[in-house]
């Protein structure tokens, strides 16, 4: 029997949109292919090695809290999230823990904040922020899939040399609201700004982390059975057409 | 300064007109007034009794039951309609609620449950004897952002007045307000071996623990480290950096945790720990939250009525506030049954992680459950986000929920998949249109005493009450 190991990073201190949801739906779609899985909370005071995880998440949280976990991130677990990243570890990180991988955040008033620097993509901080639901381009072997999300972040992230866009943005502003990109991809390691959660009503997404993951623990010709999405479809489905604007808004 | 009187005439005639066009009459006149006279509120306030009710959760349950417990006790209450708790809301029962004819002046009180962003704002211009804090939790994001934010502005406004504080003193936000203002601070909270017999009986069990908020001490920005936990990240807890932990409560609740708080009249004492007076009672609106709202109201009651009478008759103020709560009624949308031939529906307004945590634990305790019902909007009064339905531990509950169970509202979509992806699945689903159609089956299965339990969101709530009126041609039974 296969089994996954997902890192759960900081989940004491972020915790903040919902991003537990994207474990969830990551343990669902596994257990339901009768892969085990195994999830380590690992936050301030918890050891990690390269080796120990299959799939690591680092979600976003409060300010106050963004700023305990930065000290640990950087001091303490930094190089071992950088070798994993480079390693190919499969990497979802969302909002705070996408910014966090860049190079810096730039406060509005100027003051900057050192990130990890695991990542060439920085970030610029803006008074307005933008809150909306989204909706997101995907290609996905050949294939362009919607994406359901909700973003929630004053933050502008540019991203750099050798960073690839993970999605399109077709509904909202994405990494910066300026060149229609939304999130990173480097290796086998996402970012992006959605909420919502993101996985549970985007299973194509779940399923790619999955198979990314299998692939480089039980070899290139794994292959990810066959699994129903009709939940997940029909949830998708109705949100995208609540955002679109075809759902009548009651009150 | 005479503007005090055309504010007040503009906000009657603006009230009248409101009522005529059939709308309610809530918020605008105080809004009429306010433009009119800006100090209008710390006019109407000036020389007035006023106890204020602020905090994430629970507010209108409390405001409710001190309320109910002032006018038990002989007291002239006026209070502002649930929900109406900005600074025009406010303005508007001021100016629009007028005590019965000859009412003892010095019997009124004024109740007034708070948004805790306008407290910040006007309790200056209150000037309240009593300020109560229920607890702070995460709720609606795109509006606060930062739970220690929310706190400072309540600390703020605590300061410009010079109010008795009761605080929570099982929730370590709330407490911590109360370090540099002890002098004036009583604590309340739920008995330490209480809490552990009830982690000990009830383990949680869950496939993916849920985090609570203010994990972290935010002064040191060190994990606290918990003796016992209540529900959130309420419990007894301390800071290993700097030693504040849990402050010993003058208002402690004692229950036997074997027993099931979602049962009506479930049994419980709170001591009166300065003077050792034990108090028995029984929950008026059940649920183990209202546990901490109850002992929230009696604490803070006790604390005015021994502010208005001094050492007089002091001894006895405790036990007459324990048993005038026993007048205490549930409300519509707190708990309240609504007798649909031999059946019942029970709306629980539900609007952060937190909240629906608690329902959703009462209904799974709940003996009469037959359905649940699951309601989620998202217009800007909800919070545009509902990704925090994701936070929320269905997983432990999920087996004990019952047999049937319904989503609707605005985001059926994602309350469905939340639903499912917990290991249930559900017998229907549809926007509010299809909401009373989708009752309606229910009711038809529904076994003869047994209740369909609704947990909508704030708009979701409004939305479904018109609709029950018209549809299942349920009276206008919300009305206070």
């Amino acid at each position: 029997m296969e089994k996954l190991i997902i890192g759960h990073f900081y989940p004491d201190l972020l915790n903040l949109y919902g991003d537990r949801g994207n474990v969830l739906a990551l343990m669902r779609r596994a257990t339901l292919r009768g892969i085990e899985v195994e999830v380590k909370r690992i936050s301030i005071g918890d050891d990690v090695k390269n080796g120990d995880i299959d799939i690591g998440f680092i979600g976003g949280g409060q300010d106050s809290e963004q700023n305990i976990m930065a000290d640990d991130m950087k001091n303490v677990k930094g190089e071992v999230i950088k070798q994993m990243i480079e390693d190919g570890v499969v990497f979802l990180t969302v909002c705070g823990g996408y910014q966090m991988l860049g190079q810096y955040y730039e406060e509005h008033g100027g003051n900057r904040i050192e990130c990890l620097g695991a990542l060439p993509h920085y970030t610029k901080g803006e008074k307005e922020r933008f809150i909306n639901d989204c909706i997101y381009e995907i290609e996905l072997n050949g294939q362009k899939i919607k994406v359901a999300g909700f973003e929630n972040h004053s933050g502008r992230t540019f991203l750099g040399e050798g960073e690839k866009p993970f999605m399109k943005v077709i509904k909202g502003h994405g990494n910066n609201g300026q060149d229609g990109t939304e999130g990173v991809v480097y290796k086998n390691t996402f970012g992006t700004y959605s909420h919502g959660s993101l996985l549970p009503k985007n299973p194509v997404i779940t399923d790619m982390l999955l198979e990314l993951a299998l692939k480089r623990k039980y070899g290139e010709d794994y292959v990810l059975s066959e699994l129903s999405t009709e939940a997940e479809d029909l949830a998708r489905k109705q949100v995208l057409e609540y955002i679109e604007g075809g759902v009548k808004a009651a009150q | 300064m005479g503007l005090k009187a055309p504010a007040k005439a503009a906000a009657l005639i603006t009230k009248g007109i409101l009522r005529v066009m059939g709308r309610g009459a809530t918020t605008m006149p105080g809004k009429v007034a306010i433009k009119l006279c800006p100090d209008i509120i710390s006019k109407c306030a000036r020389g007035q009794k006023i106890i204020t009710i602020t905090g994430t959760n629970g507010k209108t349950t409390t405001t409710h039951m001190i309320t109910s417990m002032l006018r038990t006790l002989g007291y002239e209450v006026i209070t502002n309609v649930s929900g109406a708790n900005l600074a025009s809301g406010i303005a508007t029962t001021f100016l629009c609620e007028k005590p019965s004819k000859g009412a003892d002046p010095d019997k009124i009180v004024y109740v007034l449950e708070t948004d805790e962003a306008a407290f910040a704002r006007i309790a200056g211009d209150l000037q309240p004897k009593v300020c109560l804090v229920t607890n702070l939790f995460r709720d609606q994001l795109d509006r606060y952002g930062e739970l220690t934010h929310t706190r400072d502005l309540i600390a703020n406004g605590i300061d410009k007045t010079s109010a008795k504080i009761v605080l929570n003193a099982d929730d370590s936000l709330v407490a911590s307000m109360g370090k540099t203002r002890s002098e004036r601070a009583t604590y309340f909270g739920i008995n330490l071996k209480t809490m552990i017999e009830n982690n000990t009986l009830h383990p949680n069990n869950t496939i993916l623990e849920a985090s609570s908020d203010a994990a972290f001490c935010p002064e040191c920005k060190v994990r606290y480290k918990y003796n016992a936990r209540s529900f959130g990240h309420l419990g007894d807890y301390v800071c290993p950096a700097c030693g504040f932990s849990t402050p010993s409560k003058r208002f402690e609740l004692t229950y036997d945790a074997s027993g099931n708080p979602s049962d009506e009249g479930f049994p419980f004492t709170v001591t009166d720990t300065d003077n050792g007076k034990v108090c028995d009672m029984n929950l008026k609106i059940a649920g183990s939250h209202n546990l901490y709202n109850t002992c929230a109201a009696v604490s803070a009651v006790t604390r005015f009525l021994e502010s208005e009478y001094g050492s007089e008759g002091e001894k006895t103020i405790f036990e007459q506030v324990c048993q005038a709560q026993d007048n205490v009624e549930a409300a519509f949308g707190r708990m309240e049954k609504i007798a649909v031939g031999n059946k019942y529906i029970c709306i629980l307004l539900v609007k952060n992680p937190v909240g629906l945590d608690r329902s959703l634990s009462f209904v799974a305790q709940s003996s009469d459950a037959d359905s649940l019902m699951l309601v989620l909007n998202s217009n800007t009064a909800d919070g545009k986000d509902v990704s925090w339905i994701w936070d929320v531990d269905f997983e432990s509950k999920v087996n004990d929920l019952p047999a049937n169970i319904y989503v609707s509202g605005q985001r059926y979509g994602d309350m469905m998949l939340r639903v499912s992806y917990s290991g249930r699945t559900v017998d229907g689903y549809g926007t509010l249109e299809y909401a009373t159609t989708l009752l309606k089956g229910a009711l038809k299965d529904c076994p003869d005493g047994k209740c369909i339990y609704i947990l909508p969101n704030y708009t979701a709530m409004l939305d479904l009450r018109g609709r029950l009126v018209k549809e299942l041609k349920l009276k206008e039974f919300w009305k206070e």
